[in-house]
């Protein structure tokens, strides 16, 4: 007897996601009523978005990295390449547009190197990245000069501080790229190759899928989107310190974990890291806000990223052995009708 | 078969230490100061610090496991250890105790979210660098330790023979400690089949999960006691100590032969590893390069010692076809 299974198809909502929106909208209740310049006339909470737009950026890019199972921890050393890059050009004359172009270049080079490397040489990216990284910190330094560049001409930094109808530019950059990445990750072939790659190495490899040049594209786009933070960075501080993406390499990667992206590849969906971004940047923001040190913030974070995932473990190990008990009494169920 | 002599160099830490006596040979020959006593104990001085965080992290590399937050471990024990010695008149022995107590219980934070939550460890291990690096700050609250007397410091800038310093002598016997320990012992074994095969070493009946815990626990260990060996060697310790040296721990490890894929390392490997480290970028600056690439110098010698790893062990999780390759 062939019994045709009527899987249920309804549309479920992520579990995950709407953590993220309940915690976002509890933050945002709270740091409103405890403390007034939070909100500021409803455009203050916008404007702090500007702060975490590039660390929004940098995730981005690092999300679709550790979406297929590798990490590249040279990225924030990269943006302060690219912020650097762009600042030497600018102040040796050059216009925004060349400055903007040039840095994401810088970038996005670097970016095809790691991906060269870790493709073709078969080395783990951890190892890789963790080594270029300290390569192009030292490239970063050198660039900057004794003095790094500071002061740009106000078309430049109006990408990090200006707005559009109250919405900072650096927003509407995050948010447009972010939809370019949810769009590139769940409808286009690349996003189904890293997704695979992420999941089953080997099954992609039976399945015929360029893994090389898949590997070789998503580190280029990591070290292209790590290029666009580095001239939000330089944009909205107006200087460009050797250190100054370097430092968001971990808040980063906290972004991208505690969106939900399993480390290990093959899982997560690219809108809850946004929805991370906000959460991680609203909570620094609002704690930066009513006086605490960015250390202590530092310590927080990390706080909120192992009780998230403490918590997230425990329930989708709960969830696992739910499945399979499900799956055990189905494969007996259609054993019996079998026999 | 090879000839002996290139049998011995398959082993990384000869290898690296016949690296280290060309690049001492090469830099005394165009400066002769390189070869000076003060300057031999300033370079083992400088690299005693990074070979406990780098043999700490060895245990847990070769368990397949990481560790992020041997830095920020070693600063805020410094700090901790720094204020007891600097208000309180400690002395040594309890200030390396209570270093190596204030290291476990790090190290048991670290162990708990791996071992027991079965967090994956560079997730567990970086949300405890950021905790760490904050409570670093929160401790020293603004402050910072600069006074720690001579008859402790003494102990980084006196000699025991020309060119090596007391320290170095006391961190020697916690080498040999790990490496014993690695090499002889039942835990020290099952570690290495822990880290080869997890899969396979459970089914041996060993408790992978109680081996992956303790490995954490000594890392932290000796990250603790890196921190007062930070003490003695810079006579002080800020909020932002050991910031940047957890990646240059995991760099040493690695260049000292210890993969990241676990089951290959060992505790000497951990030390010449960091000797190199600090050797090399002695001599750039001898060579009178520019400070602004001693990170770059690190960054090279990880990428050589990689790509030689995936040629001399077709290392890796590709390991089969490699091997197969290679083996003929």
């Amino acid at each position: 007897m062939t019994a045709t299974l009527d899987l249920p198809r309804r549309w479920r909502l992520p579990v995950w996601g709407t953590c993220l929106v309940i915690a976002i909208a509890a933050e945002l209740i709270y740091f409103t009523l405890t403390t007034r310049q939070f909100a500021g006339h409803g455009t203050g909470m916008l404007d702090l978005t500007e702060q975490f737009a590039p660390t929004g950026v940098l995730a981005l890019g690092l999300a679709m990295v550790i979406l297929t199972g590798n990490i590249d921890l040279s990225c924030g050393a990269s943006a302060s390449l690219a912020a650097v890059t762009a600042g030497t050009v600018l102040a040796k004359g050059g216009g925004p547009v060349l400055a903007i172009v040039a840095a994401v270049a810088v970038s996005t080079l670097f970016g095809l190197f790691n991906g060269l490397i870790v493709a073709f040489v078969g080395i783990d990216s951890l190892l890789v990245t963790l080594a270029t990284q300290f390569i192009v910190t030292s490239i970063a330094t050198s660039v900057a000069g004794a003095s790094p560049p500071f002061g740009f001409p106000s078309a430049f930094t109006l990408i990090g501080q200006g707005s559009v109808n109250d919405i900072p530019i650096a927003l509407l950059v995050f948010l447009v790229i972010g939809l370019l990445v949810i769009a590139a990750v769940g409808y286009t072939g690349l996003g189904r190759s890293l997704t695979l790659i992420g999941y089953s190495p080997r099954a992609a490899l039976y399945s015929g899928i360029a893994i090389r040049s898949s590997l070789t594209a998503v580190f280029t786009l990591c070290g292209a989107m790590s290029g666009v933070a580095g001239v939000l960075l330089a944009a909205y501080y107006n200087s460009a310190q050797p250190q100054i993406g370097t430092d968001l390499l971990l808040p980063a990667i906290t972004a991208v974990i505690l969106g939900g992206m399993d480390i290990f590849g093959g899982r997560g969906r690219i809108a809850e890291v946004v929805l991370a971004v906000f959460l991680l940047g609203f909570l620094s923001q609002g704690m930066l806000i009513e006086g605490d040190s960015s250390l202590s913030i530092t310590m927080i974070t990390g706080l909120v990223l192992i009780g998230a995932l403490v918590i997230k473990f425990a329930f989708e190990r709960n969830f696992r052995q739910r499945m399979s008990a499900r799956m055990h009494r189905f494969r007996t169920l259609s054993r019996d009708a079998h026999g | 078969m090879p000839p002996r002599w290139a049998q011995l160099l398959r082993r990384r830490e000869i290898l690296v230490t016949a690296v280290i006596i060309i690049v001492v040979a090469g830099s005394t020959a165009s400066h002769p100061y390189f070869w000076a006593s003060g300057n031999l104990a300033f370079i083992f001085a400088d690299s005693v610090v990074i070979t406990f965080l780098a043999l700490g992290e060895s245990f847990v590399m070769i368990g397949r496991g990481i560790d992020l937050s041997v830095g920020a471990a070693m600063g805020l024990s410094a700090i901790v250890v720094g204020f007891r010695i600097q208000n309180h008149g400690m002395t040594l022995l309890p200030a390396v105790l209570l270093g190596a107590g204030l290291g476990v219980a790090l190290g048991l934070g670290n162990a708990l979210l791996v071992g027991v939550v079965r967090l994956p460890p560079i997730i567990a291990t970086l949300g405890t660098l950021s905790v760490y690096s904050g409570l670093e700050f929160v401790v020293t609250n603004g402050n910072q330790v600069d006074t720690i007397p001579s008859s402790i410091t003494n102990l980084g800038s006196h000699t025991v023979l020309p060119g090596v310093p007391v320290i170095l002598l006391l961190t020697l016997p916690f080498v040999l400690l790990s490496a014993w320990v690695l090499r002889y012992t039942a835990f020290g074994r099952s570690i290495y089949a822990v880290g080869d095969d997890a899969e396979a070493a459970y089914r041996a009946g060993i408790g992978v999960q109680r081996v992956v815990f303790l490995t954490y626990v000594i890392s932290g260990l000796f990250a603790g006691l890196g921190g007062v060996a930070f003490l003695i060697y810079t006579s002080g310790a800020s909020s932002t100590t050991g910031i940047n040296d957890n990646l240059t721990a995991i760099a040493a490890a690695i260049i000292g032969g210890t993969a990241l894929t676990g089951g290959v390392g060992g505790a000497f490997g951990a030390l010449v590893g960091s000797v190199f480290l600090t050797v090399t970028l002695t001599a750039m600056s001898f060579a009178h390069v520019s400070d602004v690439w001693q990170p770059a110098g690190v960054g090279v010698l990880v990428l050589l010692a990689v790509v030689y790893d995936s040629r001399s062990r077709a290392g890796g999780t590709r390991r089969s076809p490699r091997r197969q390759r290679g083996a003929r």
